[in-house]
């Protein structure tokens, strides 16, 4: 595999575009593959059951790469990669990493469709904001308890000593450093001390306060999450942070979400995108994994019909023709506490785990309300996700469009729901009787689709 | 040909993303003799407004916004001499200036907004991303604006949209300009607290509120 400085060489060396050449070149080229291809969207099945088709998304995916390659924001140069380049990539990508220390050490995994083995469970919310330390501090705690979990993702503070944090400043350096040093202490607090923490410093937006707060805690086991900017675009502070976890030694969670509505286009673009994305997380954002969420522009969250379908031929494309692991996080409309958000749950929960892959679960109330997560709505996907492991994408297929017709209408106005606080002791992070009550209530509807749980 | 074929070329040229045509459909018009701002309403906004509904509907996306505006610029690059020639001024909804905070270089969603400003007739200064708040002041005053956006997709970045407002405050132009805030994490609560004019969810009720503030 080309070694990172080359690739970064092409960074300064490639074609030199206009951003607005490139943005317009990516749509043209993609639609160009997907009408090759003949890949077609089928709303009447958000899972589809088509090996040929998973495979011509993969394949598609590669040559749409090879087209259009990564740009550089910073040099406004395009680094391409040739076929053999990308499929000597392909080829020689981590298979097995291992994330985590001790007896939290794990390999982590390529997944097939309908599989048996359990998928990855990176447990949180990524990047949703919560108050300050003390929240984050008992949300980390909750995650850490989360059964069967074997990663977290830390949500972002706010505030600092009762002020706000603010970007390229100061506080945003010490912002990073608090949540790693919180966080951890969190995990060891309730026994997972060697537990991975795949995005620690989500607080931090710039190069320097994700690197300085890496310092202050992290270890090569866990993960710097390294962002990709939409669509297939990169710039200095995140070539940097890659250069930083290569000579760390540290495992890169390689991240992207590829938007339905933007320059993808519509589902089919987001789905041959998204195995682009898989192929620059592996070149260029040198991953240890590829942590994708395609999401819908308008409504901020993944589990429409449409995301759903791209979700799924997309991870059965990926999973099928690459041992390079995958991870999808489901980000809900709904928010805690309300019977939508459990619905929205479960139906990308089942679409994720029977299309192959590892889970995040789950970001909640499309991300962006302070304190809307709980430890629990990931414990419910868990528990979704155990119950449906080795099921057929043609029953899952049938779940999750009785599940949408609860839900789909309400996208639009989709309750915020309550804050951790309300739902939650914070003292003793049990649910509060309500919010108990809900939760094994909509277990308990869940076990009308023929799911199965241990407990 | 007839005017009414010509200005129906123009609008599907605009709807059909066809800049070359759309040019063509120009010329033709102006050959003809007929009145620029005409070909403007009926032709070029009404094609963009088109393409504006179909894009909430979901039956177009980002791309063909802006290859529709590149169609709309196009056509009225050939027009503007002939509305300058006859002393005339080309109505239009409002100006905005309109970019993403500093430290924050989310784009896409901040894009989608300045075409769909642009198919209700909004003048749009886009200003990119990672702006600073002298930047947005400065344009601000520079192309006279009504609205001035700002987007912001972090927490962190958040209060950025706060210090341009505090700006505009103590330079004492806060009245001169309408403030608009949007992105992921921002909400109504806090667009109240940091005195803006207004907030959206999405880029078309953005648009909405572009509307009534204008007209407030």
């Amino acid at each position: 595999m080309l070694s990172f400085y080359e690739v970064f060489y092409r960074f300064l060396e490639g074609p030199h575009v206009a951003e607005m050449d490139y943005d317009l070149d990516f749509d043209e080229k993609l639609r160009e593959t997907v009408n090759k291809y003949g890949i077609k969207y089928d709303p009447e099945n958000p899972i589809p059951n088509n090996n040929q088709m998973a495979d011509d998304v993969f394949a598609a995916g590669i040559e749409f790469y090879e087209k259009i390659g990564t740009y550089c924001v910073d040099t406004l140069r395009v680094a391409r990669f040739t076929k053999m380049e990308i499929i000597e990539a392909l080829a020689e990508a981590p298979k097995e990493p291992v994330f985590g220390k001790d007896k939290d050490a794990k390999k982590l995994i390529a997944r097939p469709p309908e599989s048996d083995q359990p998928p990855w469970f990176f447990i949180g919310a990524a990047g949703a904001a919560v108050t300050d330390e003390r929240v984050l501090s008992a949300i980390v705690e909750g995650y850490g308890l989360v059964p069967y979990g074997n990663s977290i993702t830390t949500p972002s503070i706010t505030k600092i000593n009762g002020r706000p944090i603010v970007a390229k400043t100061p506080l945003e350096i010490l912002g990073a450093i608090r949540t790693v040093e919180v966080s951890k202490a969190a995990l060891r607090k309730v026994g997972r001390a060697g537990m991975p923490i795949m995005n620690a410093i989500s607080t931090a937006t710039s190069d320097a306060a994700k690197i300085a707060g890496s310092q202050f805690g992290l270890n090569p086991a866990d993960g710097l999450m390294v962002g990709s900017m939409s669509e297939l675009k990169l710039d200095f502070q995140r070539l940097n942070e890659v250069a930083y976890a290569l000579h760390f030694g540290s495992n890169i969670v390689a991240e992207s979400g590829p938007l339905l509505g933007g320059y993808c286009g519509g589902p089919e673009g987001v789905a041959v995108a998204n195995v682009a994305y898989h192929l620059q997380a592996i070149l260029v954002q040198r991953g240890s994994t590829h942590f994708t969420f395609p999401i819908h522009f308008k409504f901020s969250s993944n589990t429409t019909r449409n995301t759903l379908w791209a979700t799924s031929i997309s991870n059965q494309a990926i999973s099928r023709n690459s041992k390079f692991p995958l991870l999808t996080s489901g980000i809900l409309a709904s928010g805690p506490g309300t019977e939508m958000c459990f619905y929205e749950n479960a139906a990308r929960t089942i679409t994720t785990c029977v299309s192959g892959g590892g889970i995040l679960a789950v970001g909640l109330a499309k991300n962006v309300q302070t304190d809307h997560l709980t430890p629990w709505d990931p414990k419910f996907s868990v528990e979704i996700a155990l119950a449906s492991l080795g099921m057929k994408r043609d029953n899952a297929n049938e779940i999750v469009k009785d599940l949408l017709s609860k839900y789909e209408s309400k996208i639009p106005e989709a309750p915020v729901g309550k804050r951790f606080q309300d739902l939650f002791e914070m003292e003793t992070l049990e649910p509060r009787t309500e919010y108990r009550e809900l939760y094994y209530k909509m277990k308990d509807e869940m076990k009308t689709y023929g799911l199965k749980f241990a407990t | 040909m007839s005017e009414e074929k010509i200005i129906e070329d123009l609008k599907e040229a605009i709807i059909g993303l066809n800049e070359g045509k759309a040019v063509e459909a120009t010329k033709n018009l102006i050959a003809q003799g007929i009145d620029p701002l005409v070909c403007v309403e009926k032709g070029l906004s009404s094609g963009m407004a088109i393409i504006g509904d179909k894009f909430n509907q979901g039956e177009c996306f980002l791309p063909e916004l802006i290859r529709a505006g590149n169609a709309f610029n196009a056509a009225l690059k050939v027009l503007e001499p002939e509305i300058m020639k006859r002393g005339e001024k080309q109505s239009q909804a409002g100006v905005v200036v309109l970019g993403t905070v500093i430290g924050d270089v989310h784009k896409i969603g901040k894009e989608i907004l300045a075409m769909l400003l642009k198919t209700r007739g909004f003048v749009v200064h886009n200003l990119g991303e990672d702006v600073s708040m002298s930047t947005f002041v400065s344009k601000a005053e520079e192309y006279d604006a009504d609205i001035i956006g700002m987007s912001a997709l972090l927490t962190t970045t958040m209060p950025a949209q706060k210090e341009v407002i505090d700006f505009l405050k103590e330079k004492g132009i806060r009245d001169s300009f309408l403030v608009m805030v949007g992105g992921g994490p921002v909400n109504q609560k806090w667009s109240d607290e940091i005195g803006a004019d207004g907030y959206a969810e999405t880029a078309e009720e953005a648009v909405q509120l572009a509307l009534r503030l204008i007209d407030t």
